[in-house]
């Protein structure tokens, strides 16, 4: 158990070591400990083998095909013969010459930073609206969180049939501007991309809302008060106090949604399967078309690709967002 | 502490050897040799209680082979379980068939370029001596279903072909009286249905797949000419002014005006719609159409509305394309009185069964002394008629089947250009056929 410096505690005024040594002294505080092995002692409170289970699972269903899939871009595993033969650097370099690893790479890139951004802009407005403890809200705010909970192919499925140019979105619109509207959401070869991440969003937007409110809780009413004592309006107080202690909830929802979404999947490829033109394929798109043409080699190095990219992304905007925290709070 | 640190290291050292062991042999799961691979032919109706045959399919009823089935089950005793694979039906038993998770029988396209993907010589009964085969239509009977001399695939019904789908009344009313001889032809038609004020042609380009017979009925004569063989050897490639230019010539007739204004997103339900209801005169399609327009409307409505012929550059030779209703595997499982069951099934399929069978697929008999059902309509029958003079199509004589229909379809949306589709799909080619060994590439 830790006990901060400055926390009255049993034991901790005795004896305070000359120079305020700050090393903690067990024996003096009284924790325990099995044997009382010195400063190793906390480490003990639980026996590490209660984890085991959990570390095969991880180690069976994560780390050994990720270890794998190391191996296999390396050889030329596919459905068209027996065996599987190293052939080194051969599947990167054919990959790389095509071009269209690239294109799809961007494609996905272009994909998770709009559903992050839009998905966070939903998320903290949902929380906002919501905020309040009534009976309606804590109603609305469970409401809004059942699409979370929908399979991503089923709200995929919907969506194509709601978009289609005869569909209902159109039929609303057309009730509402008094003419026949015929617009094809998902046939727009630059603008379908957006239309399917506004569907992703909207399917994972009440998770970023309840972080958004478990943040909009946990900021300390004595920091709102004396920002309204100081005259702070609602937007004020809003911008300058509660946005910026909100920064681990912006950290957490920003990552998660942009580096989750790297791996998207289900949601595009239910509504147009990558299409039209392939201005929607994103990488596991064409992973999954490259596995169903019997090249399994070359869809495991495209996917070696994007964990390699997931997580060259990933450094830099964890790292950003920490500091961002360490230097608001 | 450090001793225990030190055993929980070796215990996951040692369970994970034991994993990567266990999954490195997993790759050639598939395929026994326990057997040799020729299919046993047994008596049609001999007993097979207790035994229960896997058969592999689409999500899709078939009416033909829910009959023969339960009529092999009243027969026989041996009963069917059916797995229906998701779509994209190929992909999902690929998968399947690569863990070793096999069926004992499955529909499947019975092209060279399809039965290449599931390893034949590993993972199939070779069908060489089975005994309904000189029962078979002369014309269809070595049109398809081998590798090389090896039969692998059993044709039940009649394969599909390329053709023009026509509106009667359409034709009659934009005064065309004689089908067109050649290409020529088929587009002067076409173009004086246009000034005429009609809409000469209807492409599914939101469904895509239907793109690809375009460039495929133009190169029916070059492929009589041995075109694939060039390509399977890389002699020359779909870049080569063969092939481009009839991408070239596609892309031409679509910017001619001579399509439906909805071409982008046009779906093949639609597709049969526009030519069963005489909103468009004509569609390039495949017998897929037939069974769409048959599952919206009856056969006196298609016999009266719906007529059909083939075309390609100089003539009007038919290039066939057999689909994955058309061909059934049987697999080698390794169970030796498995696969005799597989085998016998196939047998009362073609023999035994075969009349009720084609009742109730109501298609077009491929036996000559078992008549079609009076019910098929009349396009159906000019359809198997044509196969006497047809030729192959690209998936049937390539050895791999590059995706040309989604780069077609991209040609349509306009994001490539006719050369672009053709190094796309060239390059996807040799892809292929590199993963598959062959020389050249």
């Amino acid at each position: 158990m830790t006990v901060l410096k400055d926390t009255p505690g049993p034991g901790s005024l005795r004896g305070k070591r000359q120079g305020g040594s700050t090393r903690r002294d067990y024996r003096r505080i009284g924790v325990p400990g099995p044997g009382g092995r010195g400063i190793n002692a906390e480490r003990s409170a639980y026996p590490s083998w209660f984890l085991w289970p959990a570390f095969a699972i991880l180690a069976v269903f994560f780390l050994l095909p990720t270890v794998l899939n190391f191996v296999y871009a390396f050889t030329n595993w596919s459905a068209y013969h027996d065996g599987v033969d190293f052939v080194g650097w051969q599947n990167f370099e054919s990959l790389f010459t095509n071009g269209d690893v690239l294109i799809a790479l961007r494609t996905t890139l272009i994909w998770a930073v709009l559903v992050a951004l839009l998905q966070n802009v939903f998320g903290f407005a949902l929380a906002l609206f919501f905020e309040r403890d009534t009976r309606i809200n804590r109603a609305s705010r469970a409401i809004f969180f059942i699409p979370v909970l929908i399979s991503p192919l089923a709200i995929g499925y919907i969506f194509q049939a709601l978009l289609k140019p005869e569909g209902a979105l159109n039929g609303i619109l057309g009730g509402v501007l008094g003419q026949t509207v015929t617009i094809a959401w998902l046939g727009d070869t630059t603008w379908t991309i957006l239309v399917v991440s506004i569907v992703q969003s909207w399917k994972w937007m009440g998770l970023s809302m309840l972080i958004y409110l478990a943040g909009l809780k946990s900021i300390p009413d004595d920091v709102l008060e004396a920002a309204k004592i100081d005259g702070a309006g609602w937007w004020r107080t809003l911008r300058s106090v509660r946005f910026p202690l909100l920064a681990p909830a912006v950290t957490f929802n920003v990552a998660t949604a942009l580096l989750g979404s790297m791996n998207g999947f289900d949601t595009v490829q239910a509504t147009t399967k990558g299409g039209p033109a392939q201005t929607t394929e994103v990488l596991n798109i064409f992973i999954y078309r490259t596995f169903g043409q019997g090249l399994y080699a070359q869809a495991t190095t495209m996917s070696l690709i994007l964990f390699l990219v997931v997580i060259l992304l990933a450094f830099p905007i964890i790292w950003a967002l920490r500091r961002r925290e360490k230097q608001l709070l | 502490m450090k001793a225990s640190t030190f055993a929980k290291a070796v215990t996951m050292a040692a369970a994970a050897s034991l994993i990567f062991t266990g999954c490195a042999t997993g790759g050639g799961g598939g395929g026994n040799s326990a057997t040799d691979g020729k299919a046993v032919w047994n008596d049609p109706t001999a007993s097979l209680e207790g035994v229960t045959l896997t058969f592999g399919g689409g999500t899709v009823a078939d009416p033909g082979l829910t009959q023969v089935m339960d009529a092999f089950t009243e027969a026989t005793g041996a009963k069917f379980d059916r797995i229906a694979y998701p779509d994209p039906y190929e992909q999902s038993l690929l998968t399947k068939v690569a863990v070793g998770d096999m069926p004992d029988l499955a529909a499947w396209q019975p092209t060279t370029s399809q039965l290449t993907t599931l390893q034949p010589s590993k993972n199939l009964l070779s069908l060489d001596d089975a005994p309904w085969l000189d029962d078979l239509d002369p014309a269809v009977k070595d049109v398809t279903g081998f590798i090389g001399d090896t039969r692998y695939a059993a044709l039940v019904t009649s394969p599909s072909v390329m053709g023009v789908y026509y509106n009667k009344a359409l034709f009659a009313q934009y005064g065309i009286t004689e089908e067109p001889a050649n290409w020529d032809e088929f587009i002067a038609d076409a173009q004086s249905i246009k000034d005429q004020g009609g809409v000469p042609f209807y492409e599914a380009g939101g469904d895509q797949w239907p793109t690809q017979w375009w460039p495929q009925v133009q190169l029916a004569e070059a492929a009589q000419d041995g075109l694939w063989e060039r390509v399977n050897s890389n002699e020359e490639q779909f870049t080569s002014p063969t092939i481009l230019d009839t991408i070239t010539e596609y892309q031409s007739l679509v910017e001619a005006g001579l399509f439906n204004a909805d071409i982008k997103t046009g779906t093949v339900i639609d597709q049969a719609n526009a030519v069963l209801t005489g909103e468009t005169a004509m569609a390039v399609q495949v017998n897929a159409l037939l069974l769409q327009m048959q599952s919206v409307s009856d056969t006196e409505t298609i016999d009266a509305n719906v007529g059909w012929f083939p075309i390609s550059q100089n003539g009007n030779v038919a290039t066939s394309i057999p689909d994955n209703k058309n061909g059934v595997v049987a697999f080698r499982t390794g169970d030796a009185k498995q696969e005799a069951a597989s085998a016998q099934f196939l047998n009362f399929w073609m023999t035994t069964g075969y009349a009720d069978y084609i009742e109730a697929a109501n298609a077009v008999s491929i036996k000559p002394d078992v008549e079609s059902p009076s019910g098929v309509p009349a396009v159906a029958k000019l359809i198997s008629s044509s196969l006497g003079t047809s030729v192959g199509s690209m998936q049937s004589l390539a050895v791999a089947n590059p995706d040309l229909y989604i780069n077609l379809a991209n040609m349509l949306q306009g994001t490539q250009t006719p050369e672009q589709v053709a190094d796309a799909t060239q390059k996807q080619f040799a892809q292929l056929a590199q993963a598959q060994g062959i020389d050249g590439f």
